[in-house]
């Protein structure tokens, strides 16, 4: 058992490789700071989720299509780590002007989650789209085309507690959430 | 392939012995719950169970019991405007007439009421 080959997750996104004075040094792509309003009207920033793991994901509450997988598969991952303060979610509003705080409370008070395990979150729109698209590496933007005026990913986007993606999977399929639980398991015997 | 003659084989046999109201009934059924998959189920969920109380749920409620056949037609067609006791429901503006009556005859099948349908004609009176 002691030789047993323990799967390392890997560090998603760009890498950086630096030299500083002959020794070289990988710097692995990064959550940058953001702030956003959450359900309770309180603000939400880096230090929220400092030293913790988090699952992130894009969704709008009025969204017919497949956000409400992605809440069922989200409320899988909250009802599992309830008593496990080590582990957060966060849900990004991409339709952040109707999403308001008091939208949000409700939606989240319709699901009966707590806002100490769940952050639902909304702000400039920029702001959101841009980390989406660039710091979580999912597809978040408007489009009048699809159903409910948004098009998003499905995506569920693992973050280790230095805010290093470690995983994306796919929000909508119950196999592909089995294997994030599996992932965050190793992430919390990770030294 | 072989499940599917099995399948084919069987209905044609349970065809046999039913009346042609429940051939119709059936025919509804079917094509409603595939309505259902396509247009219903991602909110409302496998089987009309619901989801917390964000999508309420269609089955073990009174909604058969509180909601007529026209009122029920213009929910699925126009959806709901979100107010104190629920959140708003998207309106499907796409399906016909034909389509919201097998729906609505599987919804009531699901809650219960096995034979008969819901007429589109019944439908027609009350969307446009």
């Amino acid at each position: 058992m002691a030789c047993e080959n323990k799967r390392i997750l890997p560090y998603l996104g760009p890498k950086e490789v630096k030299t500083i004075q002959g020794k070289t040094d990988t710097i692995f792509h990064q959550i940058p700071s953001f702030a956003f309003l959450n359900q309770d009207s309180v603000l939400i920033n880096e230090k929220t989720y400092e030293g913790k793991i988090y699952v992130a994901d894009f969704f709008f509450t009025s969204c017919p299509t497949i956000c409400p997988k992605m809440k069922t598969q989200m409320l899988r991952i909250y009802q599992r780590y309830e008593d496990n303060p080590s582990i957060l979610l966060l849900s990004h509003s991409i339709d952040p002007t109707y999403d308001q705080p008091h939208v949000l409370k409700n939606y989240a008070n319709r699901m009966e989650v707590s806002s100490k395990k769940w952050n639902f979150v909304t702000g400039k729109k920029e702001d959101i789209y841009r980390l989406g698209q660039k710091s979580y590496m999912v597809t978040a933007q408007k489009d009048e085309k699809e159903a409910g005026g948004f098009v998003h990913s499905g995506a569920f986007i693992l973050i280790d507690t230095k805010r290093h993606v470690r995983g994306i999977y796919d929000g909508t399929k119950e196999e592909e959430v089995n294997k994030l639980i599996e992932d965050i398991e190793l992430l919390l015997h990770e030294k | 392939m072989k499940n599917k003659l099995l399948l084919a084989a069987t209905s044609m046999v349970l065809m046999a012995c039913m009346s042609k109201e429940e051939i119709l009934h059936e025919q509804y059924r079917v094509e409603g719950l595939a309505l259902y998959q396509k247009n219903c189920e991602n909110c409302h969920q496998a089987n009309g169970k619901g989801f917390k109380k964000l999508y309420p749920a269609l089955v073990n409620t009174n909604l058969i019991k509180r909601l007529s056949d026209e009122q029920l037609s213009k929910i699925i067609k126009y959806g709901v405007k979100a107010d104190a006791g629920h959140e708003f429901m998207p309106g499907n503006n796409d399906l016909q007439a034909i389509e919201i009556a097998e729906i609505i005859t599987y919804l009531k099948d699901l809650n219960g009421v096995k034979e008969g349908i819901v007429e589109q004609r019944l439908v027609k009176e009350v969307i446009r």
